[in-house]
């Protein structure tokens, strides 16, 4: 006998209900965080239609299939509005993966710990900073608030910890194609964070001593081509979330650190990016100096969340999956998966009277509280920017990136950026090493005074 | 015997059901096409596409900025800009252009936008800032600090901030895929305009996109003169006619032609340019004309044979050839404007052309086929002018055209002759001072006074401004050592600066992309000036390039090198573009190119883009075309008379009026003050194409006459009487229709195209009137005495005669 109940609107009433009542928890048949911390496996939480696409299109789209201009109505309500565009009209596709119901794969081991570990510590103090709810001190670390209640709840979790380590280096080749689908601009990058509260792995406790007014240490710096070789960025975070970071700057021809307006966070670092710093993990300014966070929805959405760890190709390139835009050089094809929930939150950046941006949409996956979708609006309200990231477990069969404790690591693995208005696109991959001989490492202890003092970018120049 | 014509004239009349219903399928086919038409403005495409200097353009578009909107706001009271209502206004309004629909984010540039920044060296390193914090200035300190912060920004204070410190601009750019002119336009005038302009702030606006706005915008009123020129060739049909017929006939007739050339414009998929829809007012006069012509002739023979199907064969097969030669010849006087290379003009001549053309089936086939289907008006001897008490009109023409006709025979002939050659000597000697070119401040498609142009002015007197010519610099082929990031082309910009700045013609201002290296270098060495020189080294170069581009996005440099730095471009401004300073610009700049070279290893230096090359390219093309075209016409009328008259005599007799109305419609141009341009190109050869047309009617009617009268002084005041009227009315009506639209029209293209079509019709009617039988008279060709002309409207009623009287 069929169960009535649970009929296939079951998920999408159930939501519509939740939101109209303002319940946030996350799950549909039963909470999601106590079984992420007793067992791992989420799929308890969810009725079948909510973790098999198959179910959802009721047949229309399996497991394995590819997405394209064909198909892609059948899932248009899943996607955001940009992925929709560009596999409607750039000849884009996705392929489905199977959902992840073990949230042991999609985080860094140490983190999902840390945020099992600190559950319902988290609060804000009276200045909207996330300390600890009972000595008012920093973050402790993992999530703040793994079930999240409000817009800026869930946009704290992202902040606070970018790449989920306590510090990361990441190999980046960049390629930027302009609207005849040319390549125009091609460089390789290093990218490191470094938490300085919040940590996750640090056997001395969440504090790193003595930078506590911190909330992170963050550089950019280029080492191909030549012309912008040693090029380099400093960005230091404060932990009060109301100030802009200092950014400084470093030209390597000139031996000069050049000192940034702190608010210019909607500029590229350097020519032909189709990335500003604001567009960082969705979440790339201080979270106080955007507002009016609202949860404007919560249900199933697509989004790159495994099978995206290239560790068997060379340099884990994805170059041969290269496809779309006029060259067929504009995106790589990645595995998208049915996230049985997400929260769409809208935000506003209030701190920026000069923003061209009117707000930007992120769509959160409650299961690890990763931003799958990023778009923003131009002041008119018109569809302007997105930012896809893409995350995986860096596990592919046999092959893995183990942590220290042998765990296979988990980060970010592909960025698509891309200006609709202009038709400019950036694709980020997250390679194993870069020129210059750059490797993607994570919770490294040396990367302070290698990547993240002006000495430092001053010796990366070099 | 009877003529193919006139067998042809009676098959049509004899099945005039099945020839109605053939032209109703046709006009239904083409009906349909008129679905498809689109009015649209391509600015692009008023440009001489084979042009070297349009070809630079094209292969370069963002250089010279085509897309950006300027906006300049002065304050009027005698204060400065810095004070806190003025930098009020420019904070609102650069967020507010911001929001306007097509705008690239990018590329919006003002006092108040971070892109406009100071910096300065500190012993930290370079501190670069925003020349206006997170708000206008409101207070004391914050204004000091302001000026301050302005006085370390020399490019903000050369381009951003007047001289006389009353007046600074902010600079938007569009982005062509989403841009609406429309919508640009009304949101610039109700954001901006509106919103900001008071007692104490005058706002003005500039840019190709404000520029199309302003096109559409009048394309409203042009509606409105339509509607009025429409009712005043109506008006002017039914007091020349008096009758039903003389007014349904017409107006079916042109409605036809008109459907079947929209329609044909539809279905070739071509966009019309609504800047020359006055010569489509021209086609539907001359259509009228056309038929007025036959139904005069129509009644004339019906007055003789009393048999509307008879009638309609015999006027037929009379009016037929040598309504087919002067509509044919009109047809290729409008097709030969193609050979400009000028897209609008090209797309115009197959519009127009095929439309003239369409006036054979529907002037020479359709009207006597309506004739003979309609009742018979009551008036018939008013209207062929027999009647005089009632027809004043009809019998006044008459009689001031017989006036008329005496200056052409007999001993005043002599007087005429010797005045004709004393104005055509002295009109050839004033067409000599005709100018190429014809600048006013700003646009040449709106008067001098408009709002537009007023915005170019004030503008240019505040600013740089917009004159400006580009000279490009182009890599040959693209490697990764980017061309702006080389030493070589970058000094080589600096050394063409200094040339052209150092010329005996300087333009106002110069910019480059190496302009931005030296303040870089500078700032980047530590900032004392003694660094500000570069190093003769690519290594020196590319740092100080990358210095430049540090932190910021390319498009903030689009003015002076595209995203990939691979090409770029020096700016010159000049203070107007008159011909004279256009010239002298260009002779300076060529210069200079001499001695830098064009072609080197990597890269080629190209002249030009930006107004003023773009407004050589058109008087070049102008200037050039008018004479092939001319020439075209000229030798395309000599041959098909030729033929048609059987006599090259005949030929080069109807040339000349012709040449000689082209030379007196340059000559009343040299009085008027209008140079030769992409406006009035169009206008000689549609006067020639009129003029012939004229001239075939009439030459025609007095071989005609002169098979009657066996004597040319009679031939002639017979056919000036007659075919004269017609060709009066054909003038009159003209005149009548495109006249409003030079009073009318606040679109200076349509009404300089409107004054000179009026002059043409004017000149080309009195020389067709008096120069033909002049001609006639003075050489007695054989070739009228002649009764095998294909021309011949010669008929004997007398052999159909049915009634009354008769007219001879």
């Amino acid at each position: 006998m069929h169960i009535k109940k649970y009929d296939f609107d079951y998920s999408r009433r159930f939501f519509m209900d939740k939101m109209a009542k303002g319940t946030m928890g996350a799950g549909v048949l039963t909470s999601l965080m106590p079984l992420i911390g007793n067992t791992g496996d989420i799929s308890k939480a969810y009725p079948e239609e909510l973790t098999n696409i198959e179910a959802f299109t009721k047949g229309k789209v399996k497991t394995g299939d590819i997405i394209d201009a064909n198909n892609v109505e059948y899932i248009k309500d899943l996607i955001d509005p940009v992925a929709y565009l560009q596999i409607t009209q750039m000849g884009r596709r996705i392929r489905i993966a199977p959902t992840t119901t073990d949230a042991t794969e999609l985080f860094p081991r140490d983190y999902l710990e840390a945020t099992l570990r600190n559950q319902g510590k988290g609060a804000f103090d009276a200045n909207g900073n996330v300390v600890h709810k009972l000595d008012g001190k920093p973050w402790i670390g993992g999530a703040a608030f793994p079930d999240p209640q409000t817009g800026l709840e869930a946009f704290a979790n992202v902040t606070m910890s970018w790449g989920r380590h306590d510090t990361a280096v990441y190999a980046i080749e960049d390629n930027d194609i302009g609207p005849d689908g040319d390549i125009e601009y091609s460089y390789n990058l290093g990218w490191c964070e470094k938490n300085t509260v919040g940590l996750v792995s640090n056997p001395d406790g969440p504090y790193w001593e003595g930078h506590e007014d911190k909330l992170r240490y963050q550089s950019v710096w280029f080492t191909a081509p030549n012309d912008v070789k040693g090029t380099s960025f400093l960005n230091i975070w404060k932990y009060d979330q109301r100030e802009f970071p200092d950014l400084f700057g470093y030209l390597p021809a000139f031996k000069r650190v050049r000192r940034f307006p702190t608010n210019q966070r909607f500029e590229p670092l350097v020519p032909g990016i189709t990335f500003f710093l604001s567009d960082a993990w969705g979440a790339g300014d201080p979270m106080l100096t955007w507002g009016n966070y609202k949860i404007i929805g919560r249900g199933p959405f697509l989004g790159s969340q495994s099978g995206t760890w290239q560790g068997d190709q060379e340099n884990w390139s994805k170059d041969a999956t290269l496809h779309g835009g006029k060259k067929g050089l504009n995106f790589f094809e990645v595995d998208f998966q049915l996230c049985p929930e997400v929260l769409v939150i809208e935000a506003e950046p209030v701190g920026f009277p000069r923003a061209p941006v009117s707000k930007k949409r992120i769509w959160l996956d409650v299961r690890n509280m990763a931003p799958i979708g990023y778009v923003t609006y131009d002041r008119r309200g018109e569809l302007w920017r997105s930012f896809e990231v893409g995350y995986s477990q860096q596990k592919k069969g046999d092959l893995a990136n183990v942590d220290a404790k042998g765990n296979a690591e988990w980060s970010w693995s592909y960025v698509h950026a891309h200006d609709v208005q202009t038709n400019r696109f950036s694709r980020f991959n997250h390679a194993k090493s870069v020129k210059g001989g750059l490797q993607t490492a994570f919770d490294t202890e040396d990367a302070y005074d290698k990547y993240l003092t002006i000495q430092a970018i001053r010796r990366l120049g070099s | 015997m009877e003529t193919a014509r006139y067998r042809l004239s009676r098959y049509v009349i004899h099945h005039r059901w099945a020839s109605l219903l053939v032209f109703l399928a046709l006009t239904i086919f083409f009906a349909v096409g008129i679905s498809r038409v689109e009015l649209k403005t391509i600015f692009s495409d008023l440009l001489p596409s084979t042009h070297p200097f349009v070809q630079t353009y094209k292969d370069h578009p963002n250089f010279g900025n085509p897309l950006t909107v300027t906006v300049m706001i002065k304050r009027t009271d005698g204060e400065s800009i810095y004070n806190p209502e003025t930098l009020q206004k420019v904070w609102d309004m650069t967020r507010n252009i911001d929001l306007i629909a097509g705008v690239d984010h990018d590329q919006i540039l003002s006092i108040t936008t971070e892109k406009a920044r100071y910096a300065q060296a500190t012993p930290f390193g370079i501190d670069s800032q925003p020349l206006m914090g997170d708000h206008s200035p409101q207070t004391e300190a914050e204004m000091a600090e302001f000026l301050e912060r302005v006085k370390k920004s020399p490019g903000s204070r050369a381009f951003l901030i007047s001289h006389d410190e009353k007046a600074t601009i902010i600079q938007a750019t569009f982005i062509e895929r989403l841009l609406d002119y429309g919508v640009v336009f009304n949101e610039i005038q109700e954001k901006i305009i509106d919103a900001e302009r008071d007692d104490a702030h005058e706002i003005h606006v500039a840019g190709q996109p404000v520029l199309t706005g302003w096109v559409y915008f009048y394309e409203k009123q042009m509606l409105q003169i339509f509607g009025i020129t429409g009712a005043a060739l109506l008006i002017s049909l039914f007091l020349y006619m008096r009758n039903v017929v003389g007014i349904v006939v017409p107006v079916v007739t042109s409605v036809v032609a008109a459907i079947w050339g929209f329609g044909f414009v539809g279905w070739l998929g071509d966009p019309i340019e609504p800047l020359i829809m006055v010569v489509p007012i021209l086609l539907v006069a001359r259509s009228f004309s056309h038929a007025v012509q036959f139904i005069e002739r129509y009644y004339e023979i019906y007055y003789h044979v009393q048999d509307k199907k008879k009638s309609a064969e015999i006027c037929m097969s009379v009016m037929m050839a040598p309504g087919i030669l002067g509509i044919v010849t009109d047809a290729i006087g409008l097709f030969l404007i193609a050979i400009a290379p000028i897209p609008t003009m090209e797309r115009f001549a197959v519009f127009c052309g095929f439309w003239a053309l369409m006036l054979v089936p529907t002037g020479v086939f359709l009207t006597p086929i309506l004739l003979s289907m309609m009742p018979k008006p009551k008036n018939v001897n008013q209207i062929i002018g027999l009647d005089g008490d009632h027809a004043l009109i009809h019998a006044g023409i008459k009689h001031m055209l017989q006036k008329v006709s005496k200056l052409s025979f007999g001993p005043p002939a002599k007087i005429t002759t010797v005045v004709v050659i004393v104005l055509s000597v002295f009109g050839l000697s004033k067409m000599l001072e005709l100018k190429i070119g014809n600048p006013v401040a700003g646009s040449n498609l709106l008067w001098s006074d408009s709002e537009y142009n007023v915005a170019i002015a004030e503008i240019n007197s505040h600013f740089p401004g917009l004159n400006t010519l580009e000279i490009i610099f182009e890599v040959k082929e693209q490697t990764q050592q980017r061309l702006l990031k080389q030493a070589d082309p970058i000094f080589k910009m600096t050394e063409l600066q200094r040339i052209v700045e150092s010329s005996d013609f300087p333009p106002v201002a110069t910019l480059s992309f190496a302009d931005y290296l030296p303040e870089a270098n500078r700032l980047f060495s530590g900032g004392n000036p003694k660094w500000a020189p570069l190093d003769h080294s690519d290594m020196a170069v590319q740092a100080a390039s990358g210095a430049v581009l540090f932190g910021t996005s390319p498009k903030a440099f689009s003015h002076v090198t595209d995203f990939v730095q691979q090409n770029g471009t020096v700016s010159l401004w000049y203070k107007d573009n008159k011909q004279e300073t256009v010239d002298a610009a260009l002779e300076s700049v060529r210069a200079a190119l001499d001695e830098i070279g064009i072609d080197h290893d990597n890269y080629r230096v190209r002249l030009g883009s930006g107004t003023i090359a773009l407004q050589q390219s058109i008087n070049d093309t102008v200037d050039l075309y008018q004479w092939y075209i001319l020439g075209a016409l000229n030798l395309v009328i000599l041959i098909s008379c030729s033929w048609a008259y059987r006599s090259l005599v005949a030929g080069v007799l109807l040339l000349i009026p012709v040449n000689m109305s082209n030379v007196f419609l340059a000559m009343s141009m040299v009085y008027m003050g209008v140079g030769l341009d992409v406006n009035t190109l169009p206008i000689a050869a549609i006067g020639i194409g009129v003029g012939i047309d004229y001239g075939i009617y009439l030459l025609s009617r007095i071989c005609e006459e002169y098979q009657g009268f066996k004597d040319y002084g009679k031939a002639i005041y017979a056919a000036v009487a007659t075919t004269g009227k017609a060709i009066f009315f054909t003038a009159a009506i003209v005149l009548i229709g495109i006249l409003p639209w030079y009073f009318m029209s606040e679109l200076k293209f349509l009404a300089d195209m409107g004054l000179l079509l009026v002059m043409v019709m004017l000149i080309n009617m009195v020389i067709a009137l008096i120069v033909v039988p002049l001609l006639v008279w003075l050489i007695k060709p054989k070739f009228v005495s002649s009764e095998d002309l294909l021309v011949g409207e010669g008929v004997d009623l007398s052999e159909y005669a049915g009634g009354e009287e008769s007219l001879k």
